[in-house]
């Protein structure tokens, strides 16, 4: 079947790309249909709405064909990944009121037969664009197939929608059908495409919209929810399947996402909890400005603490904006948080506000404070504590998640937040505290170092290049070891092992540095600065110790080394951010479909062939701006 | 020697035409023989039972021990008066000697399911349950001072086969190609590791440090293996069944245990044991905040069950220990508390076996000797 629709794919490719060639702009007008299809049975959104909407259609002359490509094409639809409307013959006349199955096959009318997905995309752009056109007699109104898409949150259906970029480009369209339209329509335009990841599915959207005084949907709401089932969540092994990259940010080639790839999907939905990375870098550099004024091996350099306030105030006010944004998230887009909670890379970044919470307690300039009360650590801890609770039981006896698969460096979070718990409690005093986490953080960092330098085959989530999450290995070291001289009371023979274990590591980084390379900038990035900053701490805490001219310029060395770094990311920061408007790309990662989709090797296959019809697709604006439609 | 269980049922109808004295008889011998052959199916996993016993026995001990804070526990030190605790090590005796004896009526006429059980990697590793149980019984002997002959006799008795056990079970891990540590590994291997420890505080008890030593380091060694690789979790390693679930608790005894030979032996709850001693409560809060993880296990009881009691009670011997050497509400809060969970986990057990005997007693062989197949 699936060979079948290939070969009809293709062969309508065939016919397509000849009628395009030979003299195309005279063949669209006869090509182009508009009909309306009335409520067809099967077309669920069409029944739970009792509403009529006008779609265009356009038809596609392949006679012969159509009975098996229709077979093969509802089969599709039944699959869920497609919906196809079945128009009428172009001989026949449209009728407003046609009920009957109809006998051609529409399919959207790009050029490109390049996939359904491609098509499905297109389509979604263009009635995005289209939205205002599409119905008639109301400007602005969302169009039908966004509520269509709603209808279906688990998998991207998109129907079929007439040649988009005459529609699109073409202003305003009056069809003498659309006026059946009988559905009242907001002032605002909300993109129903993306309430599958609001909270409640949008419904805490429409209350808040409601108090603001806006006019409510009608009914049209209630279906919604009525076909919309509770979303559950894909599985751990979709996450590996669906996604690759060192990041498990990239979509394989096979997948598609539930949500439009070309269109900017809202902010709040595109601010991932690796933000909270910038906290952590910054933040570790108030901290390395502080222990640079303060130590007495480094009072050569005449740092001052203003230095340090500085930056402090600067990681205070970032903390605050990132954490304001993503409780934003977290109220208004509460499923694509939980989505993110359970991709296998994303969930150790729910360590990271923790930790820079504890990081700004630890850099806390003098003049601000000097003693902190112990209850702001036990505060600070428990969220670290359930944290771990989840995290590593599912190691031990979770399901899927075993540590055999999942492992990968960004798990180093999840441990360090023990080591840094335990420095902070023994600075402030406490006692027993960080000794209970520091022993947690050890065991388990001796299980996760263990599985990590194993890179067992079952392991999936490691990277094959290197990737700067790699120095997040000298994270857990370098702050262990000044943990453990914090509640020994001094830097003995156990936190100077730890020290060297995490100088050779950062040194077998740096040697590789070459290997560092092509990697598109996320904001994940920042996160893996804090560990140079936490070596170059542990450097000078060392030379306290350890007096002499080597490791005092192995301290500025290495401080120097993580201050570039710091500002290079900064800039690099900056010029995405302003320049060019890419800082918060589409968050492909958690947008991926719950099963497979059923022509994932067929994507694959045309998503290569689309860029031949891309020249193709880039000559039809020219012409289709001369329809009338 | 199933093929004799079988045999019987043949044997008896195959006589129809016996006069009425002798088909009894025949019928006698067989419901005899057919005893017989359950009461030598009680493999080694029954001896959780006399474990659990002999550790609560040893707790209350150290619970009894002026060393502790008598405040914290007064009220419950009252309650039970010494004629209690030699009550409890009475039983505990009692239930050790006759699974010796089922035991050793096992060996006698099963011996090739005892050989399957060696390797099995579940069963293997409840051969050292006896060793640690008689070690346990020592310890909390009320009447055998540390420092006598006895006591040194008994020791070496009981510990020299587990380091022999030891050789054998660890070297396999390394050494044998088929009985791999990545596949065979599951939790109850850590009862191995907790033979060793627990000989090694027997050791440092009577004084004897150097032995202490060399045992800790054995089972601390192996720990570390064992404890990397079961977080690992291999694919193929899911080989418990679901009826094993509460063995995961060993999890808990295996570092207090380790916190309590460290203790014995450097004289002090220093941080080390400390550090021991909160991995275990950790992962204590990780496999209670977690009850799914037992639910199937829960249906019915099974002697799986007495897998909840001995890792308790070694948690609540550690925290007392712990108590012992620091000041505090917590820490004493912390002992009352799982002394109070153990004791009580421990009396719902015994009195689920004297209400449900029947669903203790092994209705089938757990172990066959052919090596394909195996039911639990």
């Amino acid at each position: 079947m699936m060979q079948e629709l290939s070969h009809q794919m293709e062969n309508k490719d065939l016919q397509v790309q000849l009628s395009t060639k030979q003299g195309f702009p005279e063949e669209l007008p006869s090509l182009l249909k508009c009909i309306a299809s009335q409520t067809i049975a099967g077309f669920d959104s069409a029944e739970c709405s009792g509403m009529n909407y006008q779609t265009q259609l356009v038809t596609l002359p392949n006679p012969q064909e159509d009975a098996t490509v229709g077979e093969v094409l509802e089969a599709a639809k039944l699959h869920g990944q497609v919906n196809v409307i079945f128009g009428p013959p172009p001989s026949s006349p449209v009728e407003a009121t046609d009920c009957h199955e109809p006998h051609a096959i529409s399919v959207s009318m790009p050029a490109s037969p390049s996939g359904l997905h491609i098509v499905q995309t297109k389509q979604v752009l263009l009635i995005d664009k289209a939205g205002p056109t599409a119905i008639a007699g109301q400007p602005n109104q969302p169009s039908d197939s966004d509520t269509i898409n709603s209808r279906q949150p688990k998998q991207g259906k998109f129907h079929s929608q007439p040649i988009p970029y005459g529609r699109a480009t073409g202003g305003k369209v009056t069809d003498p059908l659309e006026s059946q339209s009988r559905i009242p329509r907001n002032e605002s335009q909300r993109d129903k495409r993306f309430d599958p990841f609001k909270t409640w599915s949008g419904k805490l959207e429409r209350q808040l919209s409601n108090l603001r005084g806006k006019p409510q949907e009608p009914d049209l709401e209630a279906n919604d929810c009525h076909g919309a089932e509770t979303e559950t969540l894909p599985a751990v092994d979709r996450y590996f399947d669906a996604l690759e990259g060192p990041e498990l940010d990239t979509l394989r080639d096979t997948e598609v996402s539930v949500l439009p790839e070309d269109k900017k999907w809202p902010f709040l939905l595109r601010f991932p909890i690796s933000s909270f990375g910038m906290c952590l870098g910054v933040s570790s550099q108030a901290i390395l400005w502080k222990t640079l004024a303060i130590s007495p091996s480094m009072s050569f350099l005449h740092v001052s603490l203003t230095v340090n306030l500085v930056l402090w105030g600067i990681s205070l006010a970032l903390m605050a904006t990132v954490s304001l944004i993503y409780s934003l998230k977290i109220v208004f887009f509460f499923e694509a948080v939980r989505r993110e909670y359970h991709h296998p890379i994303r969930v150790n970044f729910f360590f990271a506000p923790w930790i820079a919470c504890l990081f700004l307690v630890l850099g806390l300039p003098p003049s601000v404070a000097v003693n902190v009360q112990p209850a702001i650590w036990y505060v600070l801890m428990a969220p670290i504590f359930c944290l771990e609770l989840k995290i590593y039981g599912q190691w031990m006896s979770g399901g899927q998640r075993r540590l055999s698969k999942v492992a990968n460096p960004s798990n180093h979070l999840s441990i360090v937040g023990n080591f840094v718990g335990a420095l902070l409690g023994a600075s402030m005093g406490l006692k027993e505290g960080p000794i209970f986490f520091f022993a947690v953080g050890l065991a388990h960092y001796t299980v996760l170092f263990v599985t990590l330098y194993q890179r067992l085959p079952t392991n999936v989530t490691l990277p094959k290049e290197l990737h700067p999450v790699f120095f997040l290995f000298v994270a857990a070291p370098s702050v262990a070891c000044m943990a453990w001289a914090k509640i020994r009371g001094d830097f003995d023979y156990g936190s100077r092992m730890a020290y060297f274990i995490a100088m050779f590591l950062y040194a077998s980084l740096a040697v590789r540095i070459n290997f560092f390379r092509g990697f598109r900038f996320s904001l994940a990035w920042w996160a893996y600065t804090f560990p140079m900053t936490g070596a170059s701490v542990a450097t000078i805490k060392y030379s306290m110790e350890v007096t002499n001219v080597l490791t005092q310029s192995l301290s500025v060395g290495l401080s120097a080394i993580s201050t570039f770094t710091v500002t290079a990311l900064l800039l690099s920061t900056i010029i995405h951010a302003f320049i060019l408007h890419d800082l918060f790309p589409n968050d492909i990662s958690i947008a991926i479909t719950q099963k497979r989709p059923k022509f994932s090797k067929k994507l694959a296959h045309l998503r290569s062939a689309s860029s031949d019809m891309k020249d193709l697709e880039a000559s039809l604006p020219k012409n289709n701006s001369e329809l009338e439609l | 020697m199933e093929a004799r269980e079988q045999q019987l049922p043949i044997t008896n109808s195959s006589i129809p035409s016996q006069t009425p004295t002798t088909s009894v008889n025949i019928v006698a011998t067989g419901e005899a023989l057919s005893w017989l052959s359950t009461l030598t199916r009680f493999h080694a996993g029954y001896f959780r039972i006399s474990l659990s016993l002999c550790g609560q026995a040893l707790l209350w001990k150290i619970l009894r021990d002026p060393g502790t804070d008598a405040h914290a526990l007064g009220p419950v030190i009252h309650i039970m008066p010494s004629a209690a605790f030699f009550v409890l090590w009475s039983l505990a005796l009692f239930s050790l000697v006759a699974l010796c004896l089922l035991f050793i009526i096992r060996c006698l006429f099963r011996i090739e399911n005892i050989k399957a059980e060696l390797s099995h990697h579940v069963g293997m590793n409840y051969l050292f349950a006896p060793w640690m149980s008689w070690l346990l019984l020592l310890e909390s002997t009320p009447f055998l001072h540390p420092k006598t002959t006895g006591y040194l006799v008994l020791w070496w008795v009981f510990s020299v086969p587990i380091v022999v056990l030891d050789v054998k079970i660890y070297g396999q891990w390394f050494t044998e190609g088929k009985k791999l540590l990545s596949m065979a590994a599951n939790p109850t291997s850590q009862i191995s590791v907790i033979a060793n420890l627990v000989g090694a505080r027997a050791a440092a008890k009577m004084g004897w440090r150097e032995s202490a030593t060399c045992m800790l380091s054995l089972g601390l060694v192996h720990y570390l293996v064992l404890f990397v690789t079961l977080y690992q979790r291999f694919v193929g390693c899911d080989s418990l069944p679901a009826m094993l679930r509460p063995v995961f608790f060993l999890f808990i005894a295996a570092p207090s245990m380790a916190s309590l030979a460290w203790d014995s032996i450097s004289g002090t709850f220093d941080i080390a044991s400390k550090m021991l001693f909160f991995l275990s409560l950790f992962l204590f809060a990780s496999l209670v905040s977690r009850p799914a993880t037992f639910r199937r296990s829960m249906r019915r009881f099974n002697v799986a069950w007495w897998a909840y009691s001995f890792p308790l009670t070694m948690l609540a011997m550690a925290a007392t220990e712990y108590a012992q050497g620091e000041e505090g509400i917590v820490p004493n809060a912390l002992m009352l508390v799982l002394s109070l969970l153990s004791a009580l986990v421990t009396l719902v057990l015994v009195a689920f076996t004297f209400l449900k005997a029947g669903n203790l007693v092994p209705y089938d062989e757990p172990f066959a000797p052919s090596p394909s197949e195996r039911t639990n």
